[in-house]
């Protein structure tokens, strides 16, 4: 009988073979996009591309990469687009608690940390997010935090995550050269440009990245956080 | 009395038909009978004060602690049962480094207040770990953060007053009217800690000595006083 039904069945494939065939899920994505920040005495900057692909296909050319997460701070992150939403409706329902209990707004520095230890607690299954953070400090300085995937950061004076990072910082390195974090008594991080000679830095760097990264294009958001609040500027990129 | 309160004060949260919590009214009972404590507030900081009882000349004084440190920021002072404040300030350490942890920032006064409260109300609960009844203890917090010097008090019902003075435990009634007096909003410290001091002074049986009194202040930071400079403020009385 045992014989019998084996004859029914067809052959088994061998186990090498079956391991070829099996398909290879991946619970990332990479959506490509690139995002800048630099801080100023009294100002900062935060931009990123609005583009978001997957290989070589583009999924839409107007996906916002910059979320505003307080008065005074903006975060910007490229990677996994789902991984990006979830933390920032993670990082904005911690704010919202922190309102009611607080009574106050969440500082940019409180936000960094926040933000740092919310990676953190995912170190074994990541947010495949590359974080930059930019606002005004407690003393209305302009201040930017830039993070690994699992939540190491630091206060910089400019910083660039995602798929055009590697054009991009050289860049900034040798336009702003900032002290080294490790100098005592410690430097100044913020940079001496003005706001306006920071914004076409920026653009500049944009369009430059647009032109050999394909995950950076179609268009760049741009946020400058001052005393006087927030302001919002976009600029064309290639669509190729 | 003793009619209108029977059954209603065995639950302890159980209303009494005209809307009362008796078991919360003899908590905040139990405070009068407690050592008393000072707190003022002025623009360089706030000063505490209490009394501590030394019932034996065979007690080590520096024993009676009922000055504690919250955070580098934050101090309280106590009246009341002793015993239930240290769960109480051990909840608001935790809440308070808890508060740095997470956003590297010092918490602030009126939300480590507000901590210390939630948990003071959280009696009667579930079985084990909690509180089955009301917490004992009266607290003044003394505070300085990004809003200045402040301070607060708290009582067993898990309500907080912002106060400029206060007076809490056995010889409050007497003390607070004589904050009310002699208290004003441009003391200096240290005029302040002359007046925490001789109004502690007024209420308090025995002679003030360095040893049965404590005195601290949060300017910004909290420093509870040596003998040696409570002995100084003793010399100015």
């Amino acid at each position: 009988m045992a014989m019998a039904m084996g004859c029914l069945l067809p052959p088994e494939p061998s186990q090498a073979a079956y391991r070829e065939h099996q398909s290879t899920w991946s619970p990332y994505e990479n959506n490509g996009g690139t995002c800048v920040a630099i801080a100023g005495l009294d100002y900062c900057v935060i931009a990123a591309d609005t583009r978001m692909s997957v290989g070589f296909s583009i999924l839409t050319r107007e996906h916002s990469k910059i979320f505003q997460l307080s008065e005074k701070c903006i975060l910007a992150s490229s990677g996994f687009q789902a991984d990006i939403r979830t933390l920032q409706k993670h990082l904005d329902a911690r704010h919202k608690i922190y309102q009611h209990e607080h009574n106050k707004q969440m500082s940019c520095p409180a936000m960094a940390q926040l933000l740092s230890n919310t990676l953190y607690y995912k170190r074994f299954f990541p947010y495949y997010a590359f974080n930059v953070v930019g606002g005004l400090d407690n003393e209305g300085k302009g201040c930017v935090y830039t993070y690994d995937a699992v939540g190491s950061y630091e206060r910089v004076g400019y910083s660039s995550q995602g798929s055009g990072m590697q054009l991009i910082m050289p860049v900034l390195d040798n336009q702003l050269k900032s002290a080294s974090p490790l100098l005592l008594p410690a430097k100044e991080s913020a940079t001496s440009l003005t706001e306006s000679e920071a914004i076409d830095l920026i653009k500049d760097t944009f369009a430059s990245a647009a032109e050999r990264d394909i995950y950076t294009g179609d268009s760049m958001e741009l946020l400058v956080v001052n005393a006087s609040g927030i302001r919002r500027e976009y600029m064309e990129l290639k669509k190729d | 009395m003793f009619l209108t309160r029977s059954e209603y004060d065995r639950g302890v949260n159980t209303f009494s038909p005209e809307g009362r919590l008796f078991q919360v009214e003899y908590a905040i009972e139990a405070i009068k009978l407690g050592s008393t404590a000072v707190g003022l507030k002025t623009k360089q900081g706030v000063v505490l004060a209490v009394e501590k009882r030394i019932t034996s000349s065979l007690l080590e004084p520096s024993s009676v602690e009922k000055i504690m440190e919250i955070d580098e920021h934050i101090g309280c002072a106590m009246s009341g049962l002793t015993a239930d404040a240290r769960t109480l300030v051990e909840h608001a350490r935790v809440e308070t480094q808890n508060h740095r942890f997470s956003y590297n920032e010092p918490m602030n006064a009126e939300s480590t207040t507000q901590a210390i409260c939630d948990l003071a109300l959280r009696f009667g609960e579930g079985s084990d770990e909690s509180m089955s009844r009301p917490f004992g203890v009266s607290l003044l917090i003394a505070g300085h953060d990004e809003y200045g010097p402040c301070l607060y008090h708290t009582d067993p019902s898990g309500t907080f007053w912002q106060c400029d003075a206060k007076a809490i435990g056995s010889g409050s009634e007497g003390a607070d009217s004589s904050l009310q007096e002699h208290y004003n909003k441009e003391m200096t410290l240290e005029e302040a800690e002359t007046l925490a001091l001789s109004t502690l002074k007024q209420v308090m049986e025995e002679k003030v000595t360095a040893s049965n009194v404590d005195i601290a202040k949060v300017a910004p930071k909290f420093h509870l006083y040596t003998p040696a400079e409570v002995e100084v403020v003793i010399a100015r009385l």
